[in-house]
């Protein structure tokens, strides 16, 4: 028998692509206008947007080249001759390969990650290491490797390392704040919601301005601390502030007959909330963090307000040149794509993730 | 296993840690122990201190300080640039952060004094003006009554433009903007009837921005004095001497005709400025504390004042400016040198 | 032998206003089962689950094992050790296997080694008969066989005591006899074991003592034959009335 319909069962809809648009598209004469005038505003929009971005563009040559085309296409010639500013900011132009390598490093690491069958112990202290060999090989002194400031360092890969520092370390400060907040010690309860409460009634913008301006104003003169180092923790203290509330939602959503459960067989709170609770706390929010970690992975840009040079800062900065100063747009546009690959894998893969973690979770 | 991991954090520690020893009179110390002179410079101006395409530093306020790198430690390429918004920079300047600001700082009574700090000779005199749109019709700046005028905050620009208003009796309708550039982009977008800067920077900006650069008018008023000039700390006068002599250095290598190319012949001049100032007559480093080729080493570097203004932000540069006040003394401008003796 | 192994001593405990438990006085020998049964709300759960603290008692005296509780974690984590606890609704973890499920306390509590862990884990789901489904999440088990992985899991830690909360009242009813088999073989192999169930051919089964509770206190405590058949409060025989007319 194959998997036909059952005589007494429902009849089957129509098939193919041409009984589908019938179904959706045109099932009323009403909708059939909206539809056809929808797919004509649509062709008009592609034909211009095209046009703009590819037939009339304008690839090669210098900004004589752009001026020349007067706005019909886009002018890439910007990125053809910025993208090495873009990318890695003010890092030494010999010296770029490090950050590429870094950059290149990093992704590879990601898609291995992603592999469930690598999952233990092991790929996170590779996390660790492989994040103090990345900042090592940016950072030079060892090696024979030239020595690179902090100040230096811009673009994509401090874009990366802003945002990918600031998720790993707040998850965990995160945590304890949740935890925290819940926690039946008055004391600890008041100082997580004290913190939090503060911390999301602040921009960030404020946070790494203060950082930046009137901290060092209160350090004895002559000690600074490393501009961005001050960004970081910036960043982490913010992004875990509002993380905070993510996993504290997700440990709301666990029954106390988990708690219970775990209680009863004697393991203590530590090990109740890592072994019981938090696994299927984290599991469930895994949408609202990576919100939250698309959020702070964007967030980071703020850091132009300091004085560095991350991927957006970096395209501002780039198209402050005179010459190019007219094509401000295709700048963005190309930050834009890239800031477009990463959060669009972070949310697709969390999709994922969700997905692998809803076979284990009762029906 | 564990050594090795603290010993990867504590370098990374100290590498993000710097305590300096720059207390206030030993900054002169702490750069040459250094070997690199900070300084602080626009995150992006053009023409003043802007990253090129390979992302080097270049512009005006930079070539200064390469300028006092090559006075002062020999090598121009000894120096740092923190880029800086115009809110930090002077906290970066007090705390101890850069050593000389040269971020297009415009002198006034309360930052000379007050705010502690010195300032070195005037790289660039400029002044607030206005742009608008020919088809206003606005031909004065007394006709902006009412009209919305786009100006970046936080800046002197932002205060001269209160001050005028107040001044002439006309009501002003300012629109503020964090960014210069989102200011820009308000006034080209209509936005605003009229956009006030510099006018270095409305000369730019339309070139550079302006649809069809015929559409707009710079207003002939200029309402505010903008001289732009490197400021140190109060407290350390060898560091401020250093500074400020080397800028007139390259002025008065301008108005002797010593330039980037000749400066090495020149060193057999047998005019007596040029020998003092270049060192062939010695005196004149030691009396700073530096040696004999200070200026010849600055001039070798950076070119003379006039090279330099050429090259960032005059006539051979996208911003094509011209030298108007900032041309030499004998030239009817405002750039002039005391006596290097 | 003579000392018992739970004490209670005029326990009192009240939620909020609601006095919940009201001077129960309750001494269990080791070896001993008792079945605890009453209407709903007259503080039996409350009152087992005082005993694995739980719930806190606000007065009288809890000795568990010579343990007496109170707040410092150590002795409860001490009594939670020694008390294993079955709960109406499983309360399985359901982001480990069945099997895990069963090591977890073994390794992190007692420092067991994995794998012993996990044979000791394997003997105790063949003796509740679905050594099968180790390897299988709570969600993919039925609720009689997640009930039977939960007692496993109780019975790894090899406890003296076992505590069981209703363990049959969230089962479909063709579920409830292969729960009460397994539970009926642990009583039979001599495991002190206090119960709150309202099944009563159970009770009348492996009962050394039923007590009935009602309105937070003990109404009435004696062994089986006596408590069904000639039971002295008026309470207990309306209560007995109802339950056995279905």
């Amino acid at each position: 028998m194959t998997r036909g319909h059952a005589p007494n069962g429902p009849p089957p809809l129509p098939r193919g692509p041409i009984a589908w648009a019938r179904r959706h598209l045109f099932n009323t004469w009403y909708n059939a206008i909206l539809t056809l005038g929808a797919l004509y505003l649509i062709a008009l929009g592609l034909k211009a947007a095209i046009g703009w971005i590819i037939v009339d563009a304008v690839w090669l040559g210098g900004s004589e080249a752009c001026h020349a085309a007067k706005g019909e296409g886009a002018c890439w010639a910007l990125i053809a001759e910025k993208h090495r500013f873009i990318l890695f900011g003010t890092y030494p132009y010999e010296e770029q390969w490090r950050p590429a390598l870094a950059v290149a490093l990093f992704v590879a690491a990601v898609g291995l990650s992603t592999w469930r069958r690598l999952w233990s112990r092991a790929l996170v202290v590779g996390w660790f290491v492989l994040f103090a060999a990345l900042a090592l090989l940016l950072h030079g002194g060892v090696f024979g490797l030239t020595p690179v400031s902090t100040e230096l360092w811009g673009g994509l890969p401090l874009t990366i390392l802003l945002s990918v520092i600031g998720i790993g370390l707040s998850l965990p400060l995160a945590v304890l704040l949740a935890l925290g907040r819940r926690s039946s010690m008055p004391l600890i309860r008041a100082i997580s919601v004290g913190y939090i409460e503060l911390v999301r009634g602040v921009p960030l913008i404020s946070i790494l301005f203060m950082a930046s301006v009137m901290f060092p104003l209160f350090l004895p003169e002559g000690v600074t601390i490393n501009k961005l180092l001050r960004a970081q923790v910036g960043i982490i203290l913010f992004s875990a502030a509002y993380l905070a509330e993510v996993v504290r939602g997700g440990l709301q959503a666990i029954p106390s007959g988990q708690y219970e459960a775990a209680d009863a067989l004697g393991l203590g709170y530590w090990r109740k909330m890592r072994l019981v609770i938090l696994p299927q706390a984290l599991r469930l929010v895994i949408p609202p963090m990576v919100n939250s970690f698309i959020a702070t992975f964007k967030d980071t840009s703020l850091v132009i307000i300091i004085g560095l040079y991350d991927l957006l800062g970096a395209v501002r900065t780039a198209t402050n040149d005179p010459l190019w100063r007219a094509f401000t747009t295709e700048g963005y546009i190309f930050v834009a794509a890239i800031f477009f690959v990463f959060c669009s894998f972070m949310s697709r893969y969390s999709r994922r993730l969700e997905q692998g973690a809803g076979e284990r979770r009762p029906q | 296993m564990h050594k090795f991991a603290i010993a990867i954090v504590v370098g990374l520690f100290a590498s993000i840690m710097t305590i300096g020893t720059a207390n206030a009179g030993e900054t002169l110390d702490a750069i040459k122990a250094r070997g690199v002179l900070t300084c602080g410079v626009n995150t992006g101006l053009a023409g003043f201190a802007q990253p090129d395409s390979q992302g080097v530093w270049t512009g005006l306020d930079v070539d200064t300080c390469k300028a006092v790198a090559a006075a002062l430690l020999g090598g121009a390429d000894k120096t740092k640039f923190v880029p800086l918004n115009a809110q930090q920079r002077f906290p970066a300047l007090q705390s101890g952060e850069i050593d000389v600001l040269t971020r297009n700082t415009t002198v006034t009574l309360t930052r000379d004094s007050s705010a502690g700090f010195n300032f070195a000779p005037v790289t660039y005199y400029d002044g607030q003006g206005f742009m608008v749109k020919k088809s206003l019709g606005v031909n004065r700046a007394e006709e902006l009554a009412g009209a919305t005028i786009c100006v970046q905050q936080g800046t002197t620009t932002e205060l001269n433009l209160a001050d005028y208003f107040r001044a002439n009796e006309i009501e002003l309708k300012p629109l503020v903007f964090v960014e210069l550039a989102e200011a820009e982009q308000a006034f080209f977008a209509d936005r605003c009837d009229a956009y006030t800067t510099d006018a270095s920077g409305l000369a730019s900006t339309r070139a550079a921005k302006a649809g069809n650069p015929d559409d707009y008018a710079i207003l002939p008023e200029i309402i505010s004095k903008e001289p732009l000039a490197p400021a140190v700390r109060h407290g350390d006068d060898a560091f401020y001497d250093i500074v400020k002599w080397t800028i007139y250095a390259l002025i008065e290598a301008e108005e002797r005709g010593v330039t980037q190319a000749n400066v090495l012949d020149l060193k057999a001049s047998q005019d007596p400025n040029i020998m003092r100032l270049l060192g062939t007559t010695p005196g004149m480093g030691e009396a700073l504390g530096l040696d004999p080729e200070w200026a010849l080493r600055a001039i070798k570097a950076v070119g003379n004042y006039g090279e330099i203004f050429e090259r960032n932000v005059g006539t051979g540069s996208p911003l094509k400016l011209e030298r108007g006040l900032n041309a030499l003394w004998t030239d009817g401008g405002l750039i002039y040198a005391p006596p290097i003796r | 032998m003579s000392a018992p192994i739970i004490e209670l001593r005029q326990v009192h405990k009240w939620f909020a206003r609601f006095h919940v438990l009201r001077a129960i006085d309750l001494s269990v020998k080791a070896g001993e089962r008792i079945v605890i049964c009453g209407p709903s709300g007259s503080g039996k759960s409350t009152l087992i689950r005082c005993i694995n603290r739980l719930e806190t008692h606000q007065k009288g005296t809890i000795i568990v094992d010579g343990i007496e509780l109170t707040e410092r974690t150590r002795d409860i984590e001490a009594v939670r050790r020694k008390v294993g606890m079955v709960f109406q609704q499983f309360n399985l973890f359901p982001h480990l296997t069945a099997l895990q499920n069963c090591t977890l306390a073994p390794i992190w509590v007692q420092g067991l080694p994995k794998r012993a862990a996990e044979e000791a884990a394997m003997r105790y789901l063949e003796r509740v008969r679905i050594p099968e489904q180790a390897h299988k999440y709570p969600g993919q088990l039925s609720g009689g066989q997640q009930q039977r992985v939960a007692i496993a899991r109780a019975l790894c830690l090899n406890p003296k005591i076992m505590l069981f909360d209703e363990p049959t009242s969230a089962l479909d009813p063709e579920m409830i006899k292969e729960v009460l088999d397994v539970i009926v073989e642990l009583a039979e192999s001599g495991m002190t074991m206090l119960c709150v169930t309202h099944e009563m051919g159970f009770a009348r089964r492996v009962a050394d003592r039923v007590i009935f509770m009602d309105e937070g206190e003990i109404v009435e405590a004696a062994p089986p034959e006596r408590f069904f058949g000639a039971p002295e409060n008026e309470r207990t025989r309306q209560f007995l009335s109802q339950v056995l007319a279905h």
